[in-house]
């Protein structure tokens, strides 16, 4: 206890810029995990309505396509890719990437991580999607094709809309693992916040000349994703409680993810 | 093709004992959780305002602590505190510390799905309240959350692949898929042999979840 919380060990945390360099690199998680979610969005809306779709061709292979990558490891994938991507699409994705992106993200090395991220949170997102379309009354499908809307007007006006309104809470639960996700990039080398928090406590005194031990420097990493994650689950409980309110249907949880099962049961007790 | 089985046969024991280490971590890191996590769950509905609190800042410390941070605290951290941790402790201890804190939501969510009757009812047939929460109102609520207990233990299987990952480096299923892949420099093969490695073990647990489901979940 005594070397927790002894004032020498945490003499580095207001020294030179050793916090802001901390900082600096949490907010590289951070934008990659908001990346990640809005790509993955794209295509596990896409992936959804392969899902539903009513011809077996398609709906059984993006089904496959969905089971195999929500049931791997994320930090399989990404340290498979990190080796599988060919070097041609890495060069591409850095003569690409626009240069007002923080300096992390122009690493030739992220492709790998984004993509890995991408192919496992599209396919818990698309579940996400299917679950909140699936939510909706028969009824809404079957009016809008009396309507005379054609099936891509179907989704276009009414399912989707609807669909996508009903997945935004397990959406920001979803961002909650993968804000926690964004660490296993340091894996293969990128530099966020573990790899600085490395830094830090590697050289005996990166900034100014104080050791920093690895305890407190990652106790302060922690206390990071806490302070951020907490604000998202209150904020993903609200926005449940209130779609509940409104529609008075529940959409079903994907299985095998944590802070699915904890979001059903947040608002399960705060009831 | 016929490579793809070369990987198999040439490197089966390593990619069998990865299985394995893997399956024991898990199995291990999960008794750990559900015993923690009945506890927490217990102090988050005790009729105590300080117990509430403790269990509710364990939950949502371990709940939105990244894994990996939580390993490196352990393994990397705690020695230099003089506390030694070898690698299967770290490995089992932040894994089942960390999903404990889903476990205990999850059950403090089948308690409350029980309802308030039947405590009053226990109670007042005179059962004491440690009695009331072992006979009626426990063994109800865990069958209520049979299907977040299978989610749960298949999010732990994706998760332990962290513990061989990171600097613990404990010889799972994800760390032989990395050494036979150093080997052989063959990653699409043996990363195809790794992700069937845990899909196994994933699809087992969603089919004997399945069964459970059926045949004791109570649906509220």
């Amino acid at each position: 206890m005594s070397y927790l919380f002894d004032s020498g060990n945490w003499e580095w945390l207001w020294t030179g810029n050793n916090f802001k360099f901390l900082l600096e690199g949490f907010l590289v998680n951070l934008e990659i995990a908001l990346i990640g979610i809005v790509i993955s969005l794209i295509f596990g809306t896409l992936l959804a309505l392969m899902r539903i779709s009513k011809r077996r061709v398609i709906s059984v292979p993006a089904g496959i396509w969905v089971d195999v990558w929500r049931n791997l490891p994320l930090i399989l994938i990404i340290l498979y890719l990190a080796l599988a991507v060919p070097s041609s699409w890495r060069q591409a994705y850095a003569d690409a990437i626009p240069g007002f992106f923080p300096e992390a993200l122009q690493d030739e090395l992220v492709l790998g991580a984004l993509l890995g991220l991408v192919l496992y949170n599209s396919a818990v997102l698309c579940e996400i999607m299917r679950s909140g379309i699936q939510s909706l009354d028969r009824g809404q499908h079957e009016a809008a094709a009396s309507l005379g809307l054609t099936y891509i007007q179907q989704m276009r006006f009414v399912i989707l809309p609807q669909g996508l309104r009903r997945m935004v809470p397990a959406t920001v639960s979803q961002l909650i693992t993968l804000n926690k996700d964004t660490t296993l990039v340091s894996i293969i080398a990128i530099q966020e916040v573990i790899g600085r928090a490395g830094n830090i406590t590697s050289a005996s005194g990166f900034f100014g000349g104080v050791p920093a031990p690895v305890l407190q420097v990652y106790l302060v990493v922690g206390l990071l994703f806490v302070i951020v994650n907490l604000a998202l689950s209150r904020l993903s409980r609200r926005l449940e409680i209130r779609e509940r309110e409104r529609t008075g249907t529940t959409i079903e949880r994907v299985k095998g993810i944590e802070d699915q099962v904890a979001a059903e049961t947040d608002v399960i007790t705060s009831r | 093709m016929s490579e793809l089985w070369e990987v198999l046969t040439e490197h089966l024991p390593e990619f069998s004992s990865g299985l394995w280490v893997t399956v024991r971590l898990v199995a291990i890191a999960f008794v750990i959780a559900m015993v923690v996590g009945t506890l927490v769950a217990a102090m988050r509905i005790a009729p105590n305002r300080w117990l509430n609190r403790a269990g509710g800042i364990y939950v949502e410390t371990f709940r939105n602590v990244p894994l990996l941070v939580l390993l490196i605290i352990a393994f990397s951290g705690f020695p230099r505190a003089g506390v030694s941790v070898s690698q299967w402790v770290a490995g089992m201890a932040c894994l089942g510390l960390y999903t404990a804190a889903y476990i205990a939501e999850a059950l403090r969510s089948g308690v409350f799905a029980v309802g308030k009757g039947q405590v009053e009812a226990a109670l007042s047939l005179g059962l004491t309240y440690p009695r009331t929460m072992r006979r009626i109102i426990l063994p109800q609520a865990f069958r209520t959350v049979i299907p977040a207990l299978g989610s749960l233990i298949i999010a732990m299987i994706k998760n332990s692949a962290i513990v061989g990952g990171s600097l613990v480096a404990l010889p799972d299923l994800l760390k032989k898929t990395r050494e036979v892949q150093a080997d052989t420099a063959q990653p699409d093969e043996v990363y195809f042999w790794g992700a069937v490695g845990f899909l196994l073990m994933t699809v087992t647990v969603t089919l004997v979840f399945r069964y459970l489901e059926s045949r004791f979940s109570i649906r509220r």
